[in-house]
């Protein structure tokens, strides 16, 4: 009974998904969004070269090189977005203060994003919604990430200790305070990247969501494998020269091993889910390392793209994101994006037939497996979904063709841009077509975005 | 990067002390920026015929203190020393000893400009042996002179008049402090083409142009440059570059290109860049250019490959494509950077310097073929450059690679890149296939 | 059964030191034990609650800090009087070293922090457990007529055998059974855990406090409270619609401080609308000791 009415609604979504939403609005037609380029710095494996940088440092770099790649110096942008998962308390306007530093005019605004992984993704999705409703003209989205330099907090104790002695008027209720100060807290907390509901890492809940697919280690170790051979492969033709700006004097992703193989990825034993036993099939070459770094999007409309001489590469045309609930073990921390896609592509009238490329981002080759075969499996499409058959079945041959985070590695809020720059291109070259982005996110989230060839 | 040595020989006591040990003195160079005087005092025109009136009608209209004849202890700014007219090399001594007599006059960071025209094979024999005259007297000058100034000359071919564009341009880029480092040199005037400026110091506006290598250097010295004089300037270097080629970008405004020049689609890309962007391209300056030194005896394949490669073979690719391409057509402007060591042969160079040879024959076979859309192409030879490059050398070999020259120092990054933006200006229409070397009169090569 | 009115919240470090006093003095003068429970329902009336603890309550538990009080707060608000009957010199049990079994709460409806609280605690069921002697705490909260929270926490009081009341041998110890689940959530709790919920129940039961102060009452290390574990649990369980809803814990080995919990939480029927309850169960991830299992359900 449930499922038929589930059933209904997911027709209704598709009927009336006909016609594009995201390309109509009260006014008639609603004008586009589009992509005109990208530009990122190398991503670097945590605490290599750029152990001493900022996540200011780097959007600043990242930001210069694209303004010196498509002649932005001095130019007011509408509005730049970006943001950082791991973030110090001082980099409280750290768009604006890297805006501030870079090439770019002093009188464009920005504002700081964070959804997690996804952060990177909804800048780009908030500013071409920003410029299909006519509210600025041209943006650039982005995101940067650093655990080689993430904030370390003061303990709670001292915390509080320190507030109180703000606080406090006189001497003697400063030194009150100052008493309740014990040892222990002197020790830092340092940031975790475990879930704050659950106490589990990432890897730990991929973990769980890996097994109860049943994906194979070596299916998991492919994936890793093309991941790694596609990057290579896209760096030796030249594809990043636009993409990518060299920083801290590396010019390439340094977690990229052009020369793995599988029999080098089977020798890692696993790191997560090693309770599991049997099951426990992740490991430091199919899981994405810590990695800092930072990437831009530039957007804007097409008049604007035009007036300039700037190339257009793809329309953004829609987004979706989705959420699920992992606290009680309903779902998979990371398999939100499942849920979100079907109901985007319902929304726009499309199939996983009716795409070019998949840009499915890597946190773990688990996650992208794990996707690729919950919508694959009826049952789950039916009970989950709502769908009266599999979602469908991605091509392999369309999926992170140019490599992804397992090679380029994983700077929480700079994948999204790294993604969009990467794929509006591949659609630009390809000249035709549409692409699939999802990206999975802490807190059981996720963000879902089409992309097509201009 | 810095010459201490010109610093200390120029200040306070170590400059009386220098002057007293005899020791070489290289001076400050009059170097050229936006608002500069063309000249630093009154020039002198001496001698003869059309050449003479031209130069003197051309630098009153720029509004000069002009003179034909030398007044007794008067200081000069510079002398044009008019020889196009001779006949026999009897008629060289008149005009050469005014000059002589005038030298002592001349300021610190002053001009000798000879205008002469070519011997050829077809000339009369004295015609010829006069004009020839001209070659070893303008460089013996130039040896001669001290205190920062040159001595140039300006050739100009049998049918090209002496008040074509491009002996004005010459004229104008010899004079002005944007030849501070260009000493001992001819350039050949070869044809009538060409036009002035409207803005003299801002000669490139509404152009477009291209600079290879630009990430640092003489590279990013010719991007400046170019922009200084009013050109939109792509900037390309090759990817591993790319931070220090955004930086240039972002300080002239320009637009960078990651590219490695070697791809076999390189001058589309650029011609892609620059049209897509630009909607035009006019200038390109292929000054890429990389350098594996080794004994030919312990050459490998692929430093002397790698050399072969991006210093001349992506010059001939990139052009072939661009000028196939219908997009760079418009009185195109291609300038090349070669070497003196292309010219002298170096120890430890075959390849660079095969390479830089290479260049110049590219560039005299090419200028036909641009001839007819009013194109040009030429080469700049650097001679001793002070960049990063060779502040790597030991001490002691740049100490004597600085001094071995009339100048007496090194140049700098925008010494090569004034002369670049000269030959890249339409002034300059009327020269092509030509090399020229800015070098401070090496003795290398000479 | 009679009743007495407290004229406030007793202070538990004061029922704590009687406590120990009492028990000093049993061990002294071998005092004789009563062999039922008495039959005296203490009581206080009208409390409100300190906002300030209630949040930091919150934070401690990962609550959402709302004007609602959490269903383990009120245990921790009221825990005062159910230990005021406990250190009644009738009261057949000694206090300090006695076990918490399991809890049972009905929380019938959402308390705004600002709402009087009635509070009354009985005794029942005094009966046997293979170990010693166990009884339930009843503990009844009332906004004027309106009952709406209602707990009943189990104790033992290990190697306590009171004449006339059968030992129960019988009962199985389900120990060795347990295969752990996969995890949904791991814990990992500091050593401070037990001062740190000390500070904001008031529970200063001193084998939470410090490895020392629990070694002296037959402990190896200080232990997590019970209450802190349910409560926790609870704040991770019971969905944010439930507003009415029992929840059960049953206490299994305790948890050493410091230590690390796993910990997986199950919906009871995820596909339905309604909210029917969740099931829980808690182990370590080393020794695959259980350390609680329970639910949360829908009223």
């Amino acid at each position: 009974m449930d499922n038929s009415s589930g059933n209904n609604i997911q027709q209704t979504a598709a009927t009336s998904g006909q016609q594009n939403p995201a390309d109509t609005g009260a006014s008639g037609v609603r004008r586009k969004a589009v992509v005109i380029g990208g530009n990122r710095i190398p991503f670097a494996r945590t605490g290599g070269a750029y152990a001493r940088s900022s996540n200011q440092d780097m959007l600043t770099a990242a930001l210069d090189g694209l303004v010196a790649r498509f002649g932005l110096q001095d130019e007011r942008i509408g509005e730049v977005a970006a943001g950082a998962v791991l973030k110090h308390s001082r980099d409280f306007n750290l768009t604006r203060e890297s805006v501030l530093g870079s090439a770019l005019s002093a009188e464009t605004p920005a504002y700081d994003v964070q959804q997690a992984c996804a952060t990177g993704l909804e800048t780009v999705v908030g500013l071409a919604n920003k410029i299909k409703l006519g509210q600025i003209e041209s943006g650039i989205a982005g995101g940067v990430d650093t655990a080689s330099d993430a904030p370390i907090a003061v303990s709670e104790g001292l915390r509080e200790v320190l507030l109180s002695v703000s606080r406090a008027k006189s001497l003697k209720e400063k030194l009150t305070a100052v008493s309740k100060l014990r040892p222990k807290d002197l020790a830092p907390d340092a940031p975790s990247t475990g879930e704050p509901r659950t106490g589990l890492s990432m890897g730990e809940h991929q973990a769980l969501t890996t097994a109860h697919w049943e994906i194979s280690r070596e299916a998991q170790d492919e994936l890793a494998l093309a991941s790694h051979r596609n990057l290579a492969a896209a760096y030796g033709r030249g594809f990043f020269d636009d993409l990518v700006t060299p920083y801290r004097g590396l010019s390439k992703d340094s977690n990229m091993r052009p020369d793995t193989t599988m029999e080098k990825l089977a020798k890692l034993s696993p790191v997560f889910g090693k309770n599991l036993g049997q099951g426990a099939t992740m490991t430091a070459g199919n899981s994405t390392p810590l990695t800092d770094g930072a990437s831009t999007v530039l957007l804007g409309s097409e008049d604007y793209a035009r007036s300039r001489n700037l190339p257009i590469l793809a329309d953004v045309v829609d987004a979706e994101a989705g959420a699920v609930d992992f606290v009680h073990g309903k779902e998979g921390l990371l398999m939100a994006p499942v849920y979100a896609a079907p109901r985007l592509l319902a929304r726009n009238g499309l199939t996983l037939e009716d795409f070019d490329f998949f840009e499915i981002h890597e946190a773990f080759a688990g996650t992208v497996l794990s996707t690729l075969a919950a919508w694959e499996d009826a049952g789950f499409c039916r009970t989950r979904l709502g769908l009266d058959k599999p979602f469908g079945k991605v091509d392999r041959s369309k999926l992170n063709v140019n490599g992804s985070s397992l090679a380029a590695g994983h700077p929480f809020a700079a994948t999204g841009g790294r993604i969009v720059a990467t794929l509006a291109k591949m659609l630009h070259e390809k000249g035709s077509g549409r692409g699939l982005i999802s990206v999975c996110a802490a807190g059981g989230q996720g963000v879902v975005a089409i992309l097509e060839a201009r | 990067m810095g010459d201490k040595y010109l610093n200390l020989v120029n200040s306070g006591i170590t400059k009386d002390l220098a002057k007293r040990l005899g020791l070489p003195r290289p001076a400050h160079l009059r170097r050229y920026h936006p608002g500069a005087p063309l000249v630093t005092g009154p020039v002198l025109v001496v001698g003869k015929g059309a050449g003479a009136d031209a130069a003197a009608s051309t630098l009153l209209d720029w509004n000069l203190d002009v003179r034909r004849h030398s007044g007794p202890k008067e200081k000069l700014g510079a002398i044009v020393l008019a020889l196009d007219a001779i006949e026999h090399p009897d008629d060289l001594a008149a005009p050469v000893l005014e000059t002589g007599a005038a030298l002592k006059g001349l300021q610190p960071g002053g001009r000798v400009i000879s205008i002469s025209r070519p011997a050829t094979a077809g000339d009369p024999t004295a015609v010829a042996a006069a004009r020839q005259g001209v070659d070893g007297l303008l460089r013996s000058i130039a040896h001669e002179l001290r205190g920062g100034a040159t001595g140039n000359g300006i050739l100009l071919t049998d049918g090209v008049d002496a008040a074509a564009t491009s002996v004005t341009g010459a004229l104008r880029f010899f004079l002005s402090g944007r030849s501070a480092y260009v000493d001992g040199q001819f350039l050949l005037v070869g044809s009538g083409k060409g036009s002035v400026p409207t803005d003299w110091e801002r000669p490139l506006a509404g152009q477009v142009a291209v600079v290879t290598g630009a990430a640092r250097g003489i590279g990013a010295a010719i991007a400046r440059t170019l922009r200084r004089d009013g050109a939109d300037v792509v900037v390309v270097d090759v990817p591993a570059a790319g931070d220090h080629l955004a930086d240039v970008a972002n300080e002239i405004g320009g637009t960078a290109l990651q590219l490695d020049i070697t791809a076999d689609d390189a001058g589309q890309r650029i011609l892609d860049h620059a049209l897509g962007r630009y909607g035009r391209l006019d200038i390109v300056i292929h000054n890429a250019g990389i350098t594996r030194d080794k004994l030919l005896a312990n050459m490998d394949e692929s430093k002397w490959n790698s050399v072969l490669a991006v210093n001349v073979a992506a010059q001939l690719r990139i052009n072939e494509q661009l000028m196939s391409s219908g997009g760079f057509n418009k009185s195109p402007r291609i300038v090349s950077l070669a070497s003196t060591s292309g010219i002298a042969g170096n120890r430890g160079q075959t390849n660079y310097a095969a390479s830089k040879a290479a260049v110049i024959g590219m560039v005299r076979a090419t200028a036909p073929l641009l001839a007819n859309q009013d194109g040009t192409i030429n080469a700049v030879a650097p001679g001793f450059i002070e960049t990063e490059m060779t502040a790597r050398m030991p001490l002691a070999t740049r100490e004597v690679a600085r001094r071995l020259n009339s100048l007496q120092q090194g140049g700098r990054p925008a010494d090569v890149a004034e002369t670049v933006a000269f030959l890249a200006g339409s002034s300059a229409g009327g020269i092509s296939g030509q090399v020229l070397r800015v070098c401070g009169q090496n003795l290398v090569g000479a | 059964m009679s009743s007495v009115r407290l004229p406030e919240i007793p202070s538990l470090s004061r029922l704590y030191l009687a406590a120990a006093g009492a028990a000093a003095k049993n061990r002294v003068t071998g005092g004789q034990r009563r062999l039922s429970l008495p039959a005296v329902r203490h009581e206080v009336h009208s409390v409100t609650v300190d906002v300030e603890r209630l949040t930091q309550y919150q934070h401690l538990l990962h609550e959402p800090a709302r004007d609602v009080l959490p269903s383990g707060f009120i245990h921790a608000v009221a825990f005062p009087v159910a230990m005021s009957v406990m250190t009644d010199e009738d009261f057949p049990l000694p206090l300090l070293g006695m076990i918490h079994l399991r809890n049972h709460v009905e929380h019938s409806r959402p308390i705004q922090f600002t709402e009087p609280l009635d509070i009354a605690a009985w005794p029942e069921n005094l009966s046997g457990h293979r170990a010693g002697t166990q009884m339930d705490m009843v503990v009844e909260v009332s906004v004027g007529a309106d009952l709406v929270w209602r707990g009943v926490s189990t104790y033992l009081a290990k190697g306590v055998y009171l004449p006339g009341i059968d030992s129960l041998r019988d009962e199985q110890d389900s120990r060795g059974d347990f295969a752990p689940p996969a995890p949904t959530a791991q814990w990992r709790l500091g050593l401070d855990t037990g001062r740190s919920y000390a500070a904001v129940s008031g529970d200063f039961n001193p084998i939470h406090l410090s490895g020392v102060a629990a070694k002296a009452l037959g402990m190896r290390r200080s232990i997590a409270h019970g209450m802190y574990l349910a409560s926790r649990v609870l704040a991770t369980a019971r969905p944010d619609g439930a507003e009415a809803f029992n929840w059960d814990i049953e206490f299994g080995a305790p948890v050493f401080l410091p230590g690390t919990v796993a910990l997986s939480v199950k919906d009871r029927n995820e596909r339905q609308e309604q909210w029917q309850g969740v099931d829980y169960v808690a182990w370590n991830p080393r020794s695959s000791r259980k350390h609680f299992s329970g639910s949360v359900t829908a009223m």
